[in-house]
Parts: C-alpha cells; sequence; structure tokens
C-alpha cells in the first residue's frame, strides 16, 4: 500500500527493511546513531539494531570507507554514510583504488559489496567546498555504480537495489531534497540499477536530468506548456550505468535534447548523456544537444549569487525553447 | 615535379563537364597548349588544354565521366615519376565548398537561384530569443548562443546564394531520405531558411529545383540515382541522365516561363513574295556558284543557298531597328534598349538546343548571314561553339517550320525581350483582287516579355515585319 512519505523516511525504511531482512548489512558514519543522523535520515536506527550494526565513527573518512571497503571485501554488506559527498574526497583514493578496483585485482575473488551514500551537490549557502556534484568524478571510474533518485519511491526502491548489489554503489542524495513527499510503497519494492525513468511524457523536447534537477525540470515543463512546447523528462536515476536505450528512445521521439544537472559543465554525466544521444540518435537530431548545468565557477555563498549559478527553471526554459525554436517556423517579422 | 591537372572552368557558369574523349594517352609526351581532352560543359564541347609541358603519367577520369569543376583528372610530369602518393593526396575529400577559398564562387546564372515556392507557415509558438552576449551563461549554454550567432552570418551568406548550403538538422534529413525528398536548393520556414520537420510535406511535392536537377543528374551518372517511385504494377521508366546541355536547358526556361511575364501576338504573312525572292536568288547563287566552283573540290563545291530563315533573320533584324523596343530586356531597375541587333537562333541538335547569335545582323547581307548560319549551326551539332558565340543575343528566332509546325508559341530565351516563332510556308487560297487564287502564308507568333514589350510595341514591330515580308526587296535595301 503506498503512502506519502519524505525522502528521507523512504531511505530509512529501506535501509531498516534490509537490516531485518540480512544481518550481514550494517550501517557505519559520522553522527549516524547517537545524533539520529545529520540529516536524520539514520533517525531510531541505533535504538533499533544496537551499536554492533549501527556504528558511530569519528571524523575520518578515509579510515572508515576503508573499513567498509574491508568488511565487504570480507563478505559484510556495509552502508558508509557521508556527511555529505564533498567529505568523500578525503576517502577517494579508498574509493578509486579500492572499492572500484578489488574485485579486478583479486582475479575476481573478492567482491565489494557497499554502498556509500550521502547528500550531494547544492544546499543552501553551505558554500564552494559542501556544495559540489562529485557524481561526475565518480561516475566515471569502472567498477563503481552511481545512482541519484529525485523522487522517495526511487529513493526506497534504488537503496534496496544498491544494497543488493554486489559491486561498490555510490548513492547520490540530497540536503534539499529529504522533506519532500511522495507515494511511497510498502514493503519490499525494487527499483533496478541502470533504469532511467519518463516521468513526465512530452513530444517536444527530452530533459535528460536527475536528482534534484528532476523538480526544477519539471517546473519548467509545466510553464513551457504554457508556451504550448510539451516536454517529456527522463530522471536518469542511475548515473553508471547509464541507460542509453531510454535516452535514446525518447530523443528518437522527440527530436530534440537538454541535459540539466547541477556540477560544472565541463565534462560530466551530462557530457556522456549528450555523447549517447548524438551517437546513436544523430539521425533523429533536430537541434544541437544543449547541457543546463551549474556555472563554470566554484559555488558563491552569496544567496543570490547561488541561486544564480545553479541551475533555475528560468535557465531550462530558455534551453529548451532554444532547441524548439530551431525546429519551427521563423518568426514572421 | 609531377603535379595533379584538375577540370578547369572552361565556361564562365560551368561547375561541372562530362569528359568526351582524351587527345593524349598515358605515357604520352605533352607540349605547352596541347590538346589534352574534350569536355562538354553546359554550354559546348570545349578544348581542355595543357598549360605545361611533360608526359602525361596517369588519367584519372576515364571518357565519358562527369567531372566537378577542379576535380583531378590526370597527373602530368617527368616520364617514369611516381605520383603514385600525389594522386592518392588528390583524391583526399575536397575542402568543403564553404571553407576553400579558391574555389570559384559560381556566379549565379540568371535564375538559376529560383525560389522555392514560399511555404505559408502557421504563426510560430515559440519566439526566437537570441541571448545577449554577456550575460552569465554557463559555457554550454553560451556556446550555443554564439553558435547560432554563426548562423545568422552562414544564413546571410545562404541568402545571397552563394553557400548554397541547406541548413537542415540530422533529423529533417533523415525524413527526407526516407520519403525521397530532395533537400537541394530548398529553402525552409527556419530561422535562416532552415529547413524545419514541418516543411518536409510542402518540399515533398515541390518541383526539383534548377540545382537539385543538376544534383539529381550527377546521381544518375553514377548510376546511384533511383527514379521517381512508380507503382509495382507499372513499368518503370527508362531513365536518360542529364547532359550538362539539358540541365542547362531545363533550368533557363523553367526560369523563363516562371518568372518572365510571356504574351503572344501571332500574324500570318503573305510569303508569297518571300518564297519567290528566295528562288531568285538561290537561282542566282547557283549559277555563280557554277562557275567559280568548277575547279575546287566536290564537298566544297555546294553552292551557297539562302533559306526562308535566313530572310527572315534578315527581315526581323531590320524591324527591330525601326521599333527598337522591341529589341531590349528587362533590367531590374531599368529597360536596356539595345543599341545591337544580334539574333539568336534556334538550332536544333540531337540532344537539346541551343541559340547561337548572328551579331548585327541588321549591318549584314543576306548571304552573309546565311554563310554564317550554317557554319554556326554545323558546329552547333559537333557542339563546337564557345559559350560567347552563344550568349548576349538580344532577340531570338525559332523555326519549326522545316519539321512542319503550322504555327507555335516559343519560350523567351532570357535575358531577351522577345522571341519569334515562326512556322511552315503553308500552300493554300489567298484571296487576291477579289479572287481566290493559289497562295502562301507564313504564320508567325511574337512572344514578348510584357515587362519589357507592351502589346501596341509588338504590334508595331510584328507590322514592320509584314510589311518587310511582303515586300521582300525591302528585307534586302535593309
Amino acid at each position: 500500500m503506498p503512502r506519502v512519505i519524505r525522502f528521507r523516511e523512504a531511505l530509512r525504511e529501506a535501509m531498516i527493511e534490509e537490516m531485518e531482512r540480512d544481518d550481514r548489512v550494517f550501517l557505519m558514519g559520522e553522527e549516524v546513531g547517537y545524533y539520529q543522523g545529520a540529516y536524520k535520515v539514520t533517525e531510531g536506527m541505533l535504538e533499533k539494531f544496537g551499536p554492533r550494526r549501527v556504528i558511530d565513527t569519528p571524523i575520518a573518512e578515509g579510515g572508515f570507507a576503508g573499513i567498509g571497503i574491508g568488511a565487504a571485501m570480507v563478505g559484510l554488506r556495509p552502508i558508509i554514510e557521508f556527511m555529505t559527498w564533498n567529505f568523500s574526497a578525503v576517502a577517494f583514493d579508498q574509493i578509486l583504488n579500492g572499492a572500484a578496483k578489488i574485485r579486478q585485482i583479486s582475479g575476481g575473488q573478492l567482491n565489494c559489496p557497499i554502498v556509500f551514500r550521502g547528500p550531494n551537490a547544492s544546499a543552501k549557502q553551505v558554500g564552494s567546498q559542501h556544495s559540489q556534484a562529485m557524481e561526475h568524478f565518480y561516475a566515471t571510474v569502472p567498477g563503481l555504480k552511481v545512482v541519484a533518485p529525485a523522487f522517495p519511491a526511487d529513493a526506497k526502491g534504488l537503496m534496496k537495489s544498491a544494497i543488493r548489489d554486489n559491486n561498490p554503489v555510490l548513492f547520490m542524495e540530497s540536503e534539499t531534497l529529504y522533506s519532500i513527499k511522495g507515494d511511497v510503497p510498502e514493503g519490499d519494492i525494487i527499483v533496478p540499477l541502470g533504469k532511467a525513468q519518463i516521468i513526465r511524457p512530452g513530444t517536444d523536447c527530452t530533459i535528460v536530468t536527475y536528482s534534484r534537477m528532476a523538480h526544477v525540470a519539471m517546473e519548467a515543463a509545466m510553464t513551457l506548456e504554457k508556451e504550448g512546447i510539451s516536454v517529456e523528462i527522463l530522471d536518469l536515476r542511475s548515473l553508471r550505468p547509464l541507460d542509453e536505450d531510454a535516452i535514446v528512445q525518447s530523443v528518437r521521439k522527440t527530436h530534440r535534447c537538454v541535459v540539466v544537472h547541477e556540477g560544472w559543465p565541463y565534462g560530466g554525466v551530462g557530457a556522456e548523456v549528450a555523447d549517447r544521444a548524438q551517437r546513436l540518435a544523430f539521425d533523429w537530431l533536430d537541434a544541437p544537444i544543449l547541457r543546463v548545468t551549474t556555472f563554470d565557477v566554484p559555488m558563491p555563498y552569496n544567496a543570490k549569487l547561488e541561486e544564480l549559478c545553479t541551475p533555475q527553471p528560468e535557465r531550462v526554459i530558455g534551453a529548451v525553447r532554444r532547441v524548439v525554436s530551431r525546429g519551427r517556423a521563423a518568426r514572421s517579422t | 615535379m609531377a603535379k595533379i591537372l584538375n577540370m578547369p572552368k572552361l565556361s564562365p557558369t560551368m561547375e561541372e563537364g562530362v569528359l568526351v574523349a582524351w587527345h593524349k594517352n598515358e605515357g604520352d609526351s605533352v607540349d605547352i597548349d596541347d590538346l589534352l581532352a574534350e569536355v562538354e560543359t553546359d554550354k559546348a564541347t570545349m578544348e581542355f588544354r595543357s598549360f605545361d609541358k611533360g608526359t602525361l603519367l596517369k588519367i584519372l577520369v576515364q571518357a565519358g565521366e562527369s567531372v566537378k569543376l577542379g576535380q583531378a583528372v590526370a597527373a602530368l610530369g617527368n616520364a617514369g615519376e611516381n605520383v603514385t602518393e600525389l594522386i592518392a593526396q588528390a583524391a583526399a575529400p575536397a575542402p568543403a565548398r564553404t571553407t576553400s577559398p579558391t574555389l570559384p564562387v559560381p556566379s549565379p546564372a540568371p535564375g538559376a537561384a529560383a525560389p522555392a515556392p514560399v511555404v505559408v507557415a502557421p504563426p510560430p509558438q515559440v519566439p526566437f530569443q537570441p541571448v545577449s552576449r554577456g550575460s552569465l551563461l554557463t559555457r554550454t549554454e553560451r556556446e550555443a548562443a554564439d553558435a547560432e550567432s554563426a548562423d545568422t552570418e552562414a544564413g546571410a551568406a545562404d541568402a545571397t546564394g552563394a553557400t548554397g548550403q541547406v541548413l537542415a538538422s540530422p533529423y529533417v534529413r533523415k525524413v527526407a531520405r526516407e520519403r525521397g525528398i530532395d533537400l537541394t536548393g530548398a529553402h525552409g520556414t527556419g530561422v535562416h531558411g532552415r529547413i524545419v520537420p514541418a516543411d518536409l510535406d510542402s518540399l515533398a511535392t515541390r518541383p526539383p529545383s534548377s540545382d537539385s536537377a543538376g544534383h539529381a543528374g550527377a546521381a544518375v551518372a553514377q548510376g546511384a540515382h533511383a527514379p521517381a517511385p512508380t507503382p509495382a504494377s507499372l513499368a518503370a521508366p527508362e531513365v536518360r541522365p542529364l547532359s550538362p546541355m539539358r540541365k542547362t536547358i531545363a533550368r533557363r526556361l523553367a526560369n523563363s516561363k516562371a518568372s518572365v511575364p510571356h504574351f503572344y501576338l501571332t500574324i500570318d504573312v503573305d510569303a508569297e513574295a518571300l518564297v519567290a525572292l528566295r528562288e531568285l536568288i538561290n537561282g542566282q547563287l547557283a549559277e555563280v556558284g557554277k562557275n567559280t566552283n568548277q575547279k575546287k573540290a566536290s564537298d566544297e563545291a555546294k553552292p551557297l543557298k539562302v533559306s526562308l530563315n535566313d530572310l527572315l533573320v534578315k527581315a526581323v533584324a531590320a524591324a527591330l531597328v525601326r521599333v527598337p523596343e522591341c529589341n531590349a530586356q528587362f533590367d531590374d531597375n531599368a529597360i536596356l534598349v539595345h543599341r545591337r541587333v544580334d539574333i539568336s537562333v534556334a538550332v536544333a541538335i540531337p540532344d537539346g538546343l541551343v541559340t547561337p547569335v548572328v551579331r548585327n545582323a541588321d549591318q549584314k547581307s543576306v548571304v552573309a548571314i546565311a554563310s554564317e548560319i550554317r557554319d554556326l549551326a554545323s558546329r552547333a551539332r559537333a557542339k563546337k561553339l564557345s559559350p560567347k558565340e552563344m550568349s548576349d543575343g538580344t532577340f531570338s528566332i525559332s523555326n519549326l517550320g522545316m519539321f512542319g509546325i503550322d504555327e507555335f508559341s516559343a519560350v523567351i530565351n532570357p535575358p531577351e525581350g522577345g522571341i519569334l516563332a515562326v512556322g511552315r510556308v503553308r500552300h493554300e487560297p489567298v484571296v487576291k483582287d477579289s479572287a481566290v487564287v493559289p497562295g502562301k502564308k507564313i504564320a508567325m507568333t511574337l512572344s514578348c516579355d510584357h515587362r519589357v514589350i507592351d502589346g501596341a510595341a509588338g504590334a508595331a514591330f510584328l507590322a514592320e515585319l509584314r510589311s518587310l515580308i511582303e515586300h521582300p526587296m525591302r528585307i534586302l535595301t535593309g
């Protein structure tokens, strides 16, 4: 039975259900226990599972990421929370050279079934060092899977898939999405990794997006609808593996594509989507693929400048108008 | 040092030519100005002569092949030189036309840029919103905006027909391919004439543009062109590739009929006296010929004969001198009344027709005109006329009398203002001095460019012409 719960509750529900289902699953990170989670995602879990399975760590990402990887190598299924993905930079070597490589360098003898999770990208005025969209770094790495859900139901379904997957899965959440509500089915719902979802059907332009930007795209689409532009929104959900079939299918239908994500415009997931769209749907494209991203600057602290730098519905609307206008008659003037 | 010989521009409007025959073989030595090959251009068969000395090392294009301007046709150098690499370089794809400053920009032949039919589009729902350069867009968005600005410049050039590029997305091109729609030369309703998906329906029904006819012809030559789909139950037509001349005819005449407002004036002239005069002249010429040609070889001994058409050329020239309004052409800002009377004479040849020009016909004798036309016509049939000999006429005559046509109307040969279509001499009863007697008549129809020639001026010209023909001695006296 679906009921309306918050994003953070959906995540918590997935973790609790998986921990109840499988004793090897445990949670570890800064403030996940006694403090009930920096963003209250893990609220009540220490009380429920005790300190053996909900472990508070020192402020030492390199350390507890490495401990998690080691635990996964010997058969446990850790969930490692980063207070924000920005802090994972300290543990980058563990993830890049540890988690992503274990299976390869052990010749398949060792798996690394671990989930790293935490809030990602911009929040409200957390400064340049805490506002970064880290998924772009990790999504380039073979051996890692990266997911970034936009809705509570997907958060629950993807978290379950991530925990059950035998590979490292990096789970990108969003501070500003934790409180959004949505229908979430009770019990065991699974959203497979690597499957995108059309969250709004349309005919004139595909917006490929994920995470918080899916909501920005929705807002833009509603405005564009009033102008007579029908936007299809594809929520990637998984960034690696990338659901190229879904991208290609949608672009073949609408002939135009705008990619919207947080993070800088140099390279990244948007460039990857653009590559797939132009390579696999070239003959269906009626306009260049545009990307709407965070500006190519360190995030300003100033609230107005921060708003300016991050993708807002207005910029998405502008990009969609631009690609759609190429496919339509010129103004008579 | 070996070099590649490229197809030269042998006529002012040439874009490609058919290499009709090689006059040198591989290994032959070549001197400056030696005839290398003959090339059929859009105008005539032209001589391709060497600018250099050396040995023809390699022939890259076989006789009968269609060759684009600037395309490599042969390698010339010292005997024994290895030209493999040079040829490989020449075969590498040439830079795109728009970016190559060395390729001559084809001067648009009159009417070459026939406008595509204007497609009436519904009012656009999407305003095109240019992005101000200074705004704080991300680089990806800004570059897209810049690309649009570049489009603007390309679009402006396109509007002048200089680039000839078709603006259409991969999607539009794909659909066009699938539906067999030829986009060459097409203009769409999008920004800068970009072809948008909605344009494809109207483009599907348009007649092929002059340019596209050329391209289709090239494709036919390579055997790649699929003829227009024929229902499966019907036999497919025989596909005859377009010769350069046929393409030119198609382009010029379609443009003339589409853009020049034609109207037609017909007279039926008593030709009794004209026919009699011709017989008189020819009788005398034969007498003279007998005496002067006795010692000459028999094939040159054919005495010169004057045809009715020769007399009519002279008559028309004389009438044009009297009514100069009909010896004029339309220009965008003015009517140009010619100070010369240069008559284009339509000559049918196996593959089509050409119009060699008799210059200053008003100042030449009928015999001079006759011998000139005979020379022009025989060289026309051999495709040996130079483009110069076929351009810049001021008025045309087309005579289908020898084919038994009673009367017809002709298509104006732009930029000329008029053309006279002449039928056969009809033997029929005429009323003379209140009695019906056997007579001879010729019907002739003047096609006028109404922008230049009004009905009254055309009628005045025909009245002069009738008067000349019915009193043909005046033709001889000018």
